[in-house]
């Protein structure tokens, strides 16, 4: 016989879902989505009607109080759980960011003392090479070699161009990123000023070389792959009277005055007077001089 | 009234301690308290029902949550562990629903 057609008999275990009458039944699967009062209460209430079993002893009471107050403690150390749990993923980016910024911090900080000490070794360099004049010549060509390729401070007049994203227009979402500076607009920006005559140029205090990318990695621009942020301040060193009319008159700075009136975008150029501009960590592993 | 005061000492021993569960057994976790879900909410109806008895109420909620634990660690064991949690959590939820409708009907008669 079927379970269907067995359960056809017996119609009212059905409809009662599992009430006292149904005590004792076998349990199938079918009657565990029926039959939801756990069989065994109603046998042993049976029992005790019959007085075959002991009342309630206190083994039993101490029992049931363990077994309630476990179903407590299960019930906070999963809220807990769940609550820990859920921003566990906005954690994992925080720490991710942290990382980020204190090995940024760390590199930041490397550099410094990189640059100290290449200062250090130049002056005990050029302190060696004066003793002789051979070396003095040589340390004359070493200097002017050292200029042109930006591994030296350099200090000088010059100009100074300034880039900024367009301010956000509130109700009005930028999705073109029209009004963003990009990568490209900082390399010709850089280019134009070379071409202008600039003998040395940094991107927000990093030094350009021979060696060093402008370029974008996700919405952040790299120079010389480490980040910087607007405003882009591009400082170049070169004679103020002829980079700077040189510059303004390029079609590089037409085309970002057009960028200035049509999405805001910000464009100045400044003349300066003095400027400092740090060291270019250039090093070079491969390349040597051919004997 | 006991079993009230139990279960809030349990609720104050949680707060309290704040036992972190080892990640070997967090799977178990939500399968432990629908197990403790079901065989509370079966006590409560038995209780309504007039034939709670301690011992069968001990006995069934460890019962209860030691297949669902061994279910879903043999599922693990054979690769269908999520299978096995789901049909757990579904026979379990089924019989929840049908206590608390049972409960539902003893409190409102409807």
């Amino acid at each position: 016989m079927s379970e269907a057609s067995r359960r056809s008999e017996r119609p009212d275990a059905h409809v009662r879902s599992g009430g006292v009458q149904s005590a004792g039944v076998d349990a199938s699967f079918l009657d565990i989505t029926t039959i939801t009062v756990d069989p065994a209460y109603v046998q042993a209430a049976a029992r005790r009607a019959v007085g075959a079993a002991p009342g309630r002893g206190v083994g039993s009471t101490i029992a049931l109080v363990v077994v309630v107050a476990m179903v407590g403690l299960l019930l906070v150390v999963a809220a807990r759980q769940t609550l820990a749990g859920a921003p566990s993923a906005g954690r994992a980016r925080q720490a991710l960011a942290d990382e980020a910024r204190r090995r940024t911090a760390r590199s930041d900080e490397m550099q410094v003392r990189a640059a100290a000490l290449r200062d250090e070794v130049d002056a005990a360099r050029d302190e060696r090479l004066r003793a002789t004049s051979a070396g003095r010549a040589l340390a004359e060509r070493l200097d002017r070699l050292e200029l042109a390729v930006g591994s030296v401070v350099v200090r000088g007049p010059g100009v100074q161009v300034t880039l900024r994203d367009a301010p956000d227009v509130p109700g009005e979402e930028d999705l073109a990123g029209e009004g963003t500076v990009r990568d490209r607009d900082l390399q010709e920006v850089v280019n134009a000023l070379w071409a202008a005559g600039a003998e040395a140029i940094a991107v927000n205090g990093q030094r350009l070389s021979a060696l060093t990318a402008i370029r974008e990695a996700g919405e952040a621009v790299l120079v010389d792959y480490r980040p910087i942020s607007p405003p882009y301040v591009i400082s170049a060193v070169g004679d103020p009277d002829a980079v700077e009319p040189a510059f303004v008159d390029s079609p590089t700075a037409a085309a970002f005055r057009t960028l200035a009136d049509l999405y805001g975008v910000g464009f100045s150029v400044r003349r300066r007077d003095a400027m400092t501009l740090p060291a270019a960590g250039t090093r070079l592993r491969y390349a040597r001089v051919p004997a | 009234m006991i079993p009230a005061l139990a279960l809030a000492v349990g609720v104050v021993l949680g707060l309290l301690v704040q036992p972190s569960v080892p990640v070997a057994l967090q799977p178990y976790l939500p399968i432990a308290v629908v197990a403790a879900l079901d065989a509370v909410f079966g006590g409560v109806r038995a209780l309504l029902d007039g034939i709670f008895d301690d011992r069968v109420f001990v006995v069934s909620f460890v019962s209860n949550a030691l297949v669902a634990a061994v279910m879903v660690f043999a599922g693990d064991q054979l690769g269908v562990g999520g299978q096995l949690s789901t049909a757990v959590i579904v026979v379990l939820g089924i019989r929840i629903f049908g206590n608390l409708a049972a409960i539902r009907r003893h409190l409102f008669r409807a």
